[in-house]
Order: C-alpha cells, then sequence, then structure tokens
C-alpha cells in the first residue's frame, strides 16, 4: 500500500436523502471544487433519482476523484446500486453505510458484515 | 501462538483479532444509529419550528461551500497486518489544521464581539466564516435544534464515522490474512499427505525387498 494511493484523499463524500445530507454537511464536510469545474462532494437523492445518476456519482466518488477519503451512503440507496457497492473491493475511498431518517439500519444488508459472513462460509 | 517457521500469526489468533473488530464495528454500529436517529430529530424539530414553507435543506445549502472537516489517513504501527488509520480533523478557514473544533468557535466569537470596533474597510477585509449554520439565517437566527443537530453530526463526522472506516479496513486485512493462512495451510497438508504417501510406497518397496532377500536367502539355505 503506497502513499500515493491517499494522501490526497481528504474529503468524505455523501450520497443520500436530503436530512442525511444536511445533517453531515453541518459538521463542515460539504465541499465545491473550483469554477469552471464546481465539482459536489455530495448528491442529494429523492424519488426522482433515477438508479443511473447515483451510479453515476458513486462512480465519479470512487473511481473518478482522488481526493475522496470516506464514502458515506445511505442504506437503501445502496440497496438500488447493490451490484455495483458489492462489487466494490478498492481499500480507498472506504465505503460506509448509514441508516437514513424512514429507513432503520438493516445488518444483513450491511457489506461489511456480508464479508463478515463469507469468511466464515455462510 | 505462532508457527517456528515464521512469524505470521495462526489462523485461531487471526479470527480472535477478526472476532474484536466485529464487535466493535457492531458497537460503533449502534452508536451511530443512535446519533443518527438523534440529528434526525433534530432537524425535524427544525423544520417543523421553521416559518411556514421554510425547509432547513439542500434549497440553502451555499454553492461555494469549502470543507472545514477533513479526512487523514496513515497506516497502522502496530499489530499486523497493516491497515489505514482513518482520522477527521477540524480545519481552519486558511486551509491548515485547526488545534480543535473549540478554537474555531472563540475566533468566530471574537470576530462578532470586534465587529462593531472595525471601520468598513476593515470588515471587507475580514473573510466569511465557514460555518454551515450561517447558510441557515447565521448564528443567532438559527434554530436551537438545528445547532443541537450540528454538534451531534460532528460528534459523528469526527470520532464514529473515522472508528468504523478504520475498524473496517482492518477486517478487510485480517481477511485477506486468513484466506492467505488458510491457503498456506491447506498446502502444507497437501504436501504432507503427499509425503506420507510417497512414505508409504517407500516402505512398502522396502516390505518387498526385504520378502525378495528372505525368499532368496530361503532359497540358498535350502539349496545347502
Amino acid at each position: 500500500m503506497s502513499t500515493q494511493e491517499y494522501k490526497d484523499r481528504q474529503f468524505l463524500a455523501v450520497i443520500g436523502d436530503e436530512d442525511s445530507v444536511t445533517g453531515l454537511l453541518l459538521a463542515g464536510i460539504g465541499h465545491v471544487t473550483s469554477p469552471p469545474d464546481s465539482q459536489k462532494n455530495f448528491l442529494v437523492v429523492d424519488n426522482k433519482t433515477d438508479n443511473a445518476a447515483i451510479e453515476a456519482a458513486f462512480e465519479r466518488f470512487t473511481n473518478e476523484r482522488k481526493d475522496i477519503g470516506i464514502i458515506l451512503i445511505n442504506q437503501h440507496i445502496a440497496d438500488r446500486i447493490r451490484h455495483v457497492v458489492d462489487s466494490y473491493v478498492k481499500a480507498f475511498p472506504t465505503v460506509l453505510e448509514i441508516p437514513s431518517k424512514d429507513h432503520p439500519y438493516d445488518p444483513e444488508k450491511d457489506s461489511v458484515l456480508r464479508r463478515v459472513r463469507r469468511l466464515f462460509g455462510e | 501462538m505462532s508457527s517456528p517457521a515464521d512469524n505470521s500469526p495462526s489462523i485461531d489468533d487471526l479470527l480472535e483479532r477478526y472476532l474484536t473488530l466485529l464487535d466493535e464495528y457492531t458497537k460503533l454500529r449502534a452508536s451511530l444509529t443512535a446519533l443518527q436517529s438523534t440529528i434526525y430529530q433534530d432537524i425535524a424539530r427544525a423544520n417543523f419550528a421553521a416559518e411556514r414553507g421554510v425547509r432547513f435543506g439542500q434549497d440553502y445549502y451555499d454553492a461555494r461551500m469549502q470543507a472545514s472537516r477533513k479526512v487523514g489517513i496513515r497506516l497502522s504501527e502496530s499489530t499486523p497486518p497493516q491497515h489505514p488509520v482513518f482520522s477527521v480533523i477540524a480545519c481552519a478557514e486558511s486551509d491548515e489544521p485547526a488545534s480543535d473544533v473549540k478554537a474555531e468557535t472563540e475566533t468566530d466569537a471574537e470576530i462578532e464581539a470586534d465587529e462593531d470596533e472595525k471601520t468598513p474597510k476593515q470588515k471587507k477585509k475580514k473573510k466569511p466564516t465557514n460555518d454551515p449554520l450561517r447558510w441557515f439565517g447565521g448564528a443567532l437566527s438559527t434554530p436551537t435544534p438545528l445547532r443541537h443537530a450540528q454538534s451531534q453530526a460532528i460528534q459523528a463526522v469526527e470520532d464514529l464515522v473515522p472508528r468504523l472506516a478504520t475498524v473496517s479496513a482492518a477486517m478487510a486485512a485480517v481477511e485477506v490474512e486468513v484466506r492467505r493462512s488458510r491457503k498456506r495451510r491447506a498446502k502444507a497438508e497437501a504436501a504432507a499427505a503427499r509425503e506420507k504417501e510417497k512414505e508409504g510406497e517407500r516402505g512398502m518397496e522396502r516390505e518387498k525387498e526385504g520378502v525378495t532377500q528372505d525368499e532368496h536367502d530361503g532359497g540358498a539355505v535350502a539349496v545347502l
């Protein structure tokens, strides 16, 4: 694991519903890069957001951007792109699924706990 | 227990460490879930108490927001296998790491107190603060539940999230090590089985040779 892989990864990114993103942005993690790119490190997802947009944001945060260290994603949104989240194996950025207001945390769906089951051969 | 041949820990040791990490992960998960539900309640309370039509959400986000809390990553130095250790630290407005959040709050308070004494020119020089509460109406008109939500969110982001990320990374590193150890063990077992088989074959050959020799000696005795 080389230092190059993680030394510039200084931001947290969020993919979540409005309240989840608002809560986390209140903590001061929100960042918009300078124009003309003006790339945000968050995506607010509602009922109208299609899965392709969520997948594109996940792809952008995990592969294209080299300044993201941790990605927080609502578990019910991760479910919508589960195949992409579960096939993601890179160490950086790390992906954490978090509960949302309307969807409590379900350990059965957690990708870390799925890894645990795989290790013990279930 | 380490094998005498190399210093790598045994599978049992690795699994024991893995279960400890899993326990920590589960506890951190429970804490994060509890903390987040408080944040959601506070945001809901703030929205409920707000003026008609006002919702504290994306309509108020600052399009030029700059992160005041950033991720720090380093590699673990303690117990192998090596894994990344995450931290989230508050940064000063000039993009330099701040000593702590309290210092930042004090600076804000001092700036506000000095505002009246300063000339308009001096005021122009002052950089706008990064505090996200300002998007929702500034420090004075922000509802208390929103401020409470902010303090809870800071706790989640500075404490629980980096710890969860670190534990998850440590678990992934142990998983790799367990799989490697299992492969090594399977190879060693296969090699031992082959060795045993060869040993058995050699033994049988020796027995056969012994029998042939006996027959030969027996024949010689008979001739005499």
